[in-house]
């Protein structure tokens, strides 16, 4: 550290998951001097939840043997509902072996074929086995397999560290402004460049697979100072998390033959999907079980049961141990012997910081990269497996690139930075000294509320409208929260109210342009708009900030070489 | 259900008592996360998943390290778990049957109320030199038999939690010895079929494999069914059959 608390790199990443460490470790190669900021040590990143696996074409699995990047690409965009960017996603899919191998090379112990190959298993949305697993950890292992590379290249870690502002001056990224829990103090990073690797903003819901720390927290630092976010409003529902903590159920229990079972005792996915049943895809079943709900057939108004009993014990032991283990854990059932209760969950977000395949913002040396990005490869509804892929390919882009740019800087500009540093420290002071209002807390809760109960599976003009009015309120209430302890250090309330900040802001795009895209697309479903409109909505939602909130404008879809169609399964 | 939970500020340590009312499927997170929101927002603790796959949240829970996002309040008094005792859990308060008893993992000095410095657990990690050094430029994956990968998970399942480092009664007697955890991991590299190195001499030391007691703490604790114990006793037996051999 040199003066007054500002430490200095030539490339800071804001993140230590899995397209953090990958980006870090791709700069590092390219000998740059690297720091990771993060606000929770690196492996208990959300990265290391990922259950499923990662795709790629490697065509290793039985009756895949002629899988090629180009279908996987038409998959992917497909799923999107034609809202991804076709260029971004031909880079992914053609750069998907190659990571997922290097990733091997590295150290991740993946499942294996009898031959030895990597195994691959099907996934929701793709033509083939595609999904690269290492048993239900996939993202265990890969998280784990990047921090060590990181940690034999000496990688210089920040952690618990709460990333506050960025610093910009004319269209140029500085570095940025952080709260070190430990010491309980404000504390500026210079650097060259930035890397935006912070998550997504799941956790604006109230029902949510996420872990409690993505509150969107890089999208709302990029966009305020200036950087547009993309498609926000889209955000992806998983059908069965498990009711209470809404921990994800795999697809897997339902692809083994699981039920699901309204109040009623029927399996009420005949009369919304009477071929597929329970594997309809996610958006479909999501939706079903909303209904079901609305229309008083569910459990004390708000689950389904999900009932494997019927495949026995030793199916059950063998095949779905996790779910098992999570259900005795987290629910104290034993599902051999009684159904599990679910209901649909918020499971990722689609949108994010507007970028190029490089990861670049329109800011001079700010990158963004993983779910906190939008590239982009999702578009209106991400296939699973598609994301952990994300991660790493557009990681080591993004750090490869940046680390081609450092030459053409100057020295830093402590200036700007400790100015900032000042407003930051103002700003924490203040929610530190005030001790009349709403706790943190309610006002968080209210706002995970609306947003599940405005903005959530079903939406519609009038009810979104309500949300509106509620998140205006939840917006004063946050002027006013109060902190009751003056503590510095390890101050869990005071970081909870920064999240909250940055999960108002983000919601705030999320309600604008759920309101202005009047069509049904991928997982954004408008009951007084059901169907898809091309013509008008065939766009990326682009969010700007302005001194009376987000103002939105739309941009076109860049379509390569797969044409628009409908969606059907 | 009354909760009695250590607090330390950085200056004066003690316990305060909370009432948590009693809910279906809480966990001990969850009840940490009741008192502060609604009672005492100066309490401090770490967390992120709350579904057992991040390591974050290893405390003491009635002088047995757990993950408090994995323990249900309403089981802690029923379910039994036999440990060997040992010095840590013979301080500070006991436990009774009418209140769950919430206490920092011990052998890690404490930062604030159930934070403790992880630093010294992720440098003994950093000891066993923990990355792969694998064949580079292959086009293809390497081949691995499927039994071999099997058996490798039992060990690559770690989240480092560190609740076996706060279990173990050797970690609590000797300052430098590297830990269940640690050497658990050392292990998992050196039985990975693809690492070229040779690896059982970094802890062949006195802090090393041949510190443990084989008291299997470790094992009983440890949420992900990780056996540290199996992983040191093989390696102890590599180790004195190579030197028969010498
Ligand atoms: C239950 C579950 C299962 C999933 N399974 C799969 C799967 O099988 N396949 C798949 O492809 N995808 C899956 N996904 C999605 C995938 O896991 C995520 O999209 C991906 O891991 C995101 O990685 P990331 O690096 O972008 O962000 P994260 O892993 O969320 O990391 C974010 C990092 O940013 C840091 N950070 C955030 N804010 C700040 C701040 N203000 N200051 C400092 N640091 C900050 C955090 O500390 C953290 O280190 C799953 C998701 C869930 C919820
Ligand atoms: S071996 Fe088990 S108890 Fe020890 S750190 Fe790993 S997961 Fe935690
Ligand atoms: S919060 Fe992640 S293990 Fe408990």
């Amino acid at each position: 550290m040199k003066e007054h608390d500002i430490y200095e790199h030539e490339v800071l990443v804001i993140g230590g998951g899995l397209s953090g460490l990958r980006a870090a470790l791709a700069s590092l190669e390219e000998g740059a001097d690297v720091a990771v900021i993060s606000k929770v040590h690196p492996l208990r990143s959300h990265s290391v939840a990922a259950q499923g696996g990662i795709n790629a074409s490697l065509g290793n699995a039985p009756k895949a043997e002629n899988d090629t990047w180009k279908d996987h690409a038409f998959d992917t965009v497909k799923g999107s509902d034609y809202l991804a960017d076709q260029d971004a996603v031909e880079v992914m899919c053609k750069e998907a072996p190659d990571v997922v191998l290097e990733l091997e090379h590295m150290g991740t112990v993946f499942s294996r074929l009898d031959d030895g190959k990597i195994a691959q298993r099907p996934f929701g949305g793709a033509g083939v086995p595609r999904t690269c697993y290492a048993a239900d950890r996939t993202g265990h292992n890969l998280l784990h397999t990047l921090y060590e590379q990181n940690i034999s290249e000496d990688l210089t870690f920040y952690n618990e560290y709460f990333v506050t502002s960025l610093v910009r001056k004319n269209g140029r990224i500085l570095g940025c402004v952080s709260w070190d829990f430990e010491e309980g103090k404000v504390v500026g990073f210079a650097s060259n460049v930035v890397i935006l690797a912070t998550g997504g903003y799941g956790r604006i819901y109230n029902r949510s697979t996420n872990a409690l720390i993505n509150t969107g927290d890089g999208a709302m630092l990029a966009y305020d100072v200036g950087v547009p976010l993309e498609d926000m409003e889209f955000i992806q529902f998983h059908p069965t998390t498990l009711y209470g903590s809404n921990i994800l159920i795999t697809e897997g229990a339902r692809g083994e033959g699981g039920y699901l079972l309204n109040s009623e005792g029927e399996r009420f996915m005949e009369n919304y999907a009477p071929e597929a049943m329970e594997l309809a895809p996610r958006d479909i079943v999501a939706r079903a079980i909303i209904t079901e709900t609305e229309d008083g057939r569910a459990f004390e108004d708000e689950f389904v049961h999900l009932d494997i009993t019927h495949l026995g014990e030793s199916k059950i032991k063998e095949r779905l141990p996790g779910i098992r283990q999570i259900a005795k854990d987290f629910a104290g059932i034993e599902p051999v012997q009684e159904p599990i209760p679910v209901q649909p969950g918020q499971h990722y977000s689609m949108g994010g910081i507007d970028v190029d395949t490089f990861g670049r913002t329109c800011i001079d040396g700010l990158f963004a990269v993983g779910e906190c990005a939008c590239v982009s490869v999702h578009g209106a509804n991400r296939l699973g497996g598609n994301s952990l892929l994300e991660t790493v390919v557009f990681g080591r882009r993004a750090g490869e690139k940046a680390s081609e740019q450092l030459d053409e800087r100057g020295s830093y500009d402590m200036n700007m930075i400790q100015e900032k540093m000042e407003e930051d420290r103002r700003m924490i002071d203040a929610l530190l000294n005030t001790t009349e209002g709403s706790p943190y807390s309610e006002v968080m809760g209210d706002l995970r509320e609306t947003m599940f109960e405005h903005f959530g599976v079903y939406r519609n003009e009038g009810s979104m409208k309500e949300g509106l009015l509620k998140l205006k309120q939840i917006k004063e209430d946050y002027d006013s929260i109060k902190i009751d302890n003056e503590n510095r250090r390890f101050n869990t309330a005071l970081v909870r109210a920064l999240e909250l900040r940055s999960m108002i802001k983000v919601a705030e795009t999320v309600v604008l342009g759920s309101l202005k895209r009047k069509e049904s697309r991928g997982s954004h479903y408008r009951r007084d708009y059901p169907e898809r409109n091309d013509e008008k909505y065939l766009q990326h939602s682009i969010f700007t900030k302005t001194e009376d909130g987000p103002e939105v404008d739309y941009e076109e879809v860049t379509i390569t070489q797969f044409k628009v169609k409908e969606r059907g399964y | 259900m009354r909760l009695r939970v250590y607090r330390y500020d950085g200056k004066e340590e003690g316990y305060d008592d909370f009432t948590v009312p009693d809910k279906e499927g809480q966990t001990v997170l969850d009840a940490l996360f009741f008192i502060q929101e609604e009672l005492d927002d100066s309490l401090s603790f770490r967390y992120s998943c709350r579904g057992a796959v991040c390591g974050s949240c290893a405390m003491l829970i009635d002088k047995v390290p757990r993950l408090a996002c994995r323990t249900q309040v309403q089981e802690v008094k029923e379910e039994e778990v036999d440990i060997a005792r040992y010095q840590a859990l013979e301080e500070g308060k006991s436990v009774s049957d009418d209140h769950i008893l919430i206490e920092p993992l011990p052998h890690l000095e404490v930062k604030k109320d159930l934070v403790v410095d992880m630093d010294k657990f992720f440098e003994n990690y950093g000891k066993i030199e923990p990355w792969i050094e694998a064949k580079k430029g292959l086009e293809k994956e390497h081949l691995m038999d499927p039994k071999r990968v099997r058996e490798l998970e039992d060990y690559t399942n770690c989240i480092m939690c560190a609740a076996c480092f706060g279990s173990c009664p050797v970690n609590g007697e000797k300052e430098g010895y590297l830990g269940p955890a640690a050497l658990a991991k050392l292990y998992r590299f050196h039985k990975d079929p693809r690492d070229k190195r040779e690896r059982l001499y970094l802890a062949d030391h006195e802090n090393g494999w041949w510190a443990c007691d084989f008291y299997t703490n470790c094992r009983t604790v440890c949420p992900k069914d990780v056996p540290p114990n199996l992983g040191i006793g093989n390696a102890r037996r590599e180790l004195e059959s190579e030197e028969d051999e010498d």
